[in-house]
């Protein structure tokens, strides 16, 4: 199976600018006969929205661009980050995935960071549900930025059969030291490396890259195997376009070798979980 | 508080690159006293614009301060970029000679805002953006003229202390000679920064780092070895400096206001 990872940096607010951004990423991986090409989160409207959210939002039902990502996907399947007004007046931060001319599944962004220099739950509903789907490549799950380090979240997929997970962020940059890159970009493989390895799974972390209000993307995506190992790694910072073929019975090795999936009591942990909810005190 | 000097290079370039492409400017201007933080900021221009692209103004008060524009004129020299020397002497002089003062820190504020008009003045007529020049360890303490120094149109050194920034000039290539050079607002001759501020910039740094970048507690860095009086000072200066890093207030009495809740991006519609 041939990934494409498209480390762009999107225009602010631009969609129809956008659009063409990802129009030229399909057909391009639409020629190298990628299999699957993602994109970084809200690709198709930039990061710092702010007051800016209602002008962008579509409605997947009737979008004209999503018209044309549907007929596109009958070639390529690909995912893409927008925002999505599911409800009226409601506002999404939302991730859809396209295949075979139809949306397969849109997940909704349930974990908002908003401190710091994050304000996502200002502008933004939160999700509802963390579900796995099947795609005509195995059964996938798909988180958005923030999400992949609330490690629950990667467990709900690895519970719900995930055999790749797709990450798309918009990570910023943080912290400088004597390293090539900045100490954010380490936290996030290593939580790539974590989570493929003991879910036995792929896991395909697509990040932006650009500025926003000063605010620097920090690039670096990446694809690590179900060993846990990093196999492909986009530049840090700078657009880049990663191109990766992976072998899907990986899976099946990793998982006959290091039977975490095999030995997991999702049941028990769902039960323990009730009695911690229910003791919390108030 | 390391830093590699080639990735923050990479990051601020490109980030001077972006953000004149996306205001739609080629050329950048910038003031050049022959200091540190501006021929660094000369520096990363050039790299990230071409020499063609960068304007420095060197734009001295009297005769006081010959060296450092002959320092100013070395690195415009060494990056072959385009500099001006304006006299701001008899702009400030005629304002002074009406409204006379003793007051150093009134006259000096009054130059630093004569250079900020001046750079506006040519920004305009050169179609060039005014890159800032102040550092995060001044920015934190207040130590710049509000409307003065401070006014820019980006400031790709924002976030670098003084003694990063010194680690970034090597690793750029600044002469050594202004790598050394006793840090000074130039207000008047004699005046230092750290005689000024009663701090060394490498202790001021660390404390602040502890304070901004790690969130450590007051008594815990007091605990670690530090002065309480120092500490106690550094965090009294950035107390009484934030309104130098804000926009005015604004009183909310309607619905939506600027500042509040009128809530949109700085790079909106670029």
């Amino acid at each position: 199976m041939k990934l494409g990872l498209a480390q762009i940096s999107p225009c602010l607010a631009d969609v129809k600018r956008n659009f063409e951004i990802h129009l030229e990423n399909i057909e391009k991986s639409r020629l190298k006969k990628v299999d699957l090409l993602v994109f970084p989160e809200l690709s198709l409207t930039g990061y710092s929205l702010k007051d800016l959210v209602e002008e962008v939002a579509l409605n997947p039902r009737n979008n004209p661009y999503f018209k044309k990502f549907k007929a596109l996907s009958r070639e390529i399947s690909f995912i893409l980050g927008f925002v999505e007004e599911k409800e009226t007046g409601l506002f999404y931060n939302s991730a859809a995935f396209f295949s075979g001319g139809k949306i397969l599944h849109i997940h909704r962004k349930i974990f908002l960071p908003t401190s710091g220099m994050f304000e996502e739950g200002k502008f933004f509903a939160h999700g509802k549900n963390l579900k796995t789907f099947d795609t005509p490549f195995s059964k996938m799950g798909m988180m958005i930025c923030r999400e992949f380090l609330h490690y629950g979240a990667s467990y709900l997929l690895l519970a719900g059969g995930a055999e790749m997970i797709v990450v798309l962020s918009a990570a910023p940059g943080r912290g400088v030291s004597k390293e090539q890159s900045f100490e954010t970009s380490r936290m996030w493989e290593l939580m790539g490396e974590a989570i493929s390895r003991f879910s036995s799974a792929f896991l395909v972390y697509c990040n932006r890259v650009g500025f926003e209000d000063g605010v620097v993307f920090a690039g670096g995506s990446f694809i690590y195997n179900p060993w846990g190992q990093c196999v492909a790694r986009a530049s840090y910072c700078d657009k880049d376009y990663l191109l990766h073929e992976i072998d899907m019975n990986e899976i099946r090795q990793a998982r006959k070798r290091w039977p975490y999936k095999r030995d997991d009591k999702p049941e028990v942990i769902l039960e323990a979980l009730k009695r911690i909810v229910r003791d919390y005190e108030d | 508080m390391k830093i590699s000097g080639s990735f923050v290079e990479k990051v601020l370039t490109s980030f001077i690159r972006e953000e004149l492409s996306k205001s739609n400017y080629k050329k950048a201007i910038l003031g050049l006293s022959g200091g540190l933080d501006s021929s660094v900021c000369a520096f990363l221009a050039t790299k990230a614009l071409g020499s063609k692209n960068v304007i420095a103004l060197i734009m001295p008060y009297q005769k006081t301060f010959q060296q450092d524009v002959k320092d100013a004129q070395s690195v415009a020299k060494l990056l072959k970029i385009r500099s001006e020397i304006i006299d701001i002497t008899p702009m400030v002089d005629a304002y002074f000679s009406k409204y006379p003062t003793e007051n150093k820190i009134i006259k000096g504020n009054k130059m630093t805002r004569e250079r900020m008009s001046i750079l506006y003045d040519y920004s305009a007529r050169e179609k060039a953006l005014v890159l800032g020049t102040s550092n995060k360890t001044e920015l934190l303490l207040g130590y710049g003229t509000i409307y003065g120094d401070t006014a820019c149109a980006l400031n790709p050194l924002g976030d670098l202390y003084k003694t990063q920034i010194r680690q970034l000039g090597q690793h750029l290539g600044v002469p050594e000679k202004i790598l050394k050079k006793t840090p000074s607002a130039g207000f008047w001759p004699g005046q230092t920064d750290e005689g000024e501020l009663g701090l060394s910039y490498k202790e001021a740094d660390r404390i602040l780092f502890m304070l901004v970048d790690q969130m450590v507690l007051k008594k815990e860095i007091i605990g670690s070895g530090f002065k309480k009086e120092t500490v106690e000072k550094i965090i009294s200066l950035i107390k009484k400096s934030e309104f130098k890093r804000k926009m005015p207030p604004i009183p909310k009495i309607s619905a939506r206001t600027i500042g509040h809740d009128f809530l949109y991006p700085y790079d909106w519609d670029k």
